[in-house]
This record gives structure tokens, sequence and C-alpha cells, in this order.
């Protein structure tokens, strides 16, 4: 079984990398995931965003295991 | 016995219609120990921008985190405040300026309760949900909103 985890882009990060929901190798890490997202899009480098875990914002590097659904949240702006 | 609340959705596909809001408002009139509603009202603003000027925004979200963070702050909210009701909408898709695209219904005995609750979900609704707004210009240009 590979080791796998999606990924769901929202607002502008969606449209820089291109879709909205990708599925990739599970890189083990946030702070690995987003090493690997900056050198596989570099327009993100110059953006702010946060990630979620299984839709709970992540404040500090976090541990992805398989299955998992990682969200790339530029800054809010509802209302 | 305490009532059992569960997470039910907040979204609304298009703009909040005035005919929503005063039947929100008539379906309060049963609730007799209610002596206060507060309400708020978001309205699409047409701001000015270098590029061109805005006629429309148009939302999207991450609706399952969304409404799981919105459940998290009506209880919150539900325990630091005495309210009887507590009701939150928030558009999806494409709003015009002058349309509604946020309604946020707060009641109470006494008016100080449903007041002040109505103030802090609006500023947790615009700082915790994963909504984004994007802003359509008179120029065709497209940007993404900004929160102040």
């Amino acid at each position: 079984m590979s080791d796998r985890i999606r990924l769901k882009a929202f607002g502008m990060l969606a449209e820089k990398i291109g879709t909205d929901s990708l599925e990739i190798e599970n890189p083990g890490s946030s702070e690995a995931l987003k090493r690997q997202l900056l050198q596989q899009f570099p327009e993100l480098q110059s953006l702010t965003f946060r990630m979620a875990v299984d839709r709970k914002l992540i404040q500090a590097e976090t541990a992805i295991s398989t299955g998992q659904e990682i969200a790339l949240l530029p800054p809010f702006s509802g209302g | 016995m305490e009532k059992v609340r569960s997470p039910k959705n907040i979204f609304v596909q298009g703009p909040i219609s005035s005919e929503k809001i005063a039947q929100s408002i008539a379906n309060h009139a049963t609730k007799t120990d209610i002596g206060g509603h507060s309400i708020f009202l978001g309205q699409i603003r047409a701001d000015e921008k270098p590029e061109g000027k805005v006629i429309a925004i148009a939302y999207s979200c991450y609706e399952e985190m969304a409404l799981e963070k919105a459940f998290e702050i009506r209880e919150e909210i539900f325990a630091k405040y005495p309210l009887t009701c507590m009701h939150i909408y928030h558009s999806l898709g494409e709003i015009k300026v002058g349309e509604i695209c946020l309604f946020v219904f707060t009641s109470s005995k006494h008016r100080k309760a449903a007041m002040q609750a109505c103030d802090e979900l609006v500023e947790r609704i615009k700082a915790e949900l994963p909504i984004w707004g994007k802003e359509i210009l008179d120029s065709t240009a497209t940007q993404w909103k900004v929160n102040t």
C-alpha cells in the first residue's frame, strides 16, 4: 500500500497551483510538505498561507499520516 | 432538558434576501422570553481599487472545516452569553454590490447579551472561518479580498 495524502488548495493558492485538489506521496511532516510545495510551485514563495490537517489548523510542525487530508489556506476573507 | 446542538449548515448559495431576514425575525414571535434581538448584515461595498471598481465578490470556502469551526464558535458563544437563539448565514458564489452576504442574528432576554454576542460572532466569523472572497472589478480584472 502506498503512502499517499490528499491535498486541497483554496482561494489564490488553488489558482497558483492550477487545481484545488491533488493526491501526492506523503512527505511525512508539514514542514517537509511545505518545502516540497515551494520547490514544485515557486509562485507560492511570495504568498502567505497556513495548513490544516484533517480540518484543524496547525500551529507548529506536525507529522502527517497516510490518508490524512491536508489543506492549504490563504488568509481568510469571509464576511 | 439540555438541548443537544449539532453542526448545521451556515452557507447559502447566492445573496441573502430581505425576505429571508424578515421571515427569520417573524419566526421568533412565538419565543416570548426574548426581549432583544441583535442583527448584523454584511453588504458588498463598491470599493474603488487602482485596477477598477468592485462590482461583486465571489465567495468560496472549505466547507467541512468551516462548518466544524462555526459549530465550535457557536458553542463557545452560547457558553459565554445567556442567549436564547443564534443564527449565522454566509453567502457562497457571486454576490453583487449592495447585496447581503452575511447575516448574524442573536436573541436574548435582555439586550446587552444579544448585542455583545453578535459583535463577537461577526469578528470571529471573519477571522476564523475558512472563507475567501474574490473581488470582481468593472475592468474585468479580479483580485483576492483582504480582511481588515
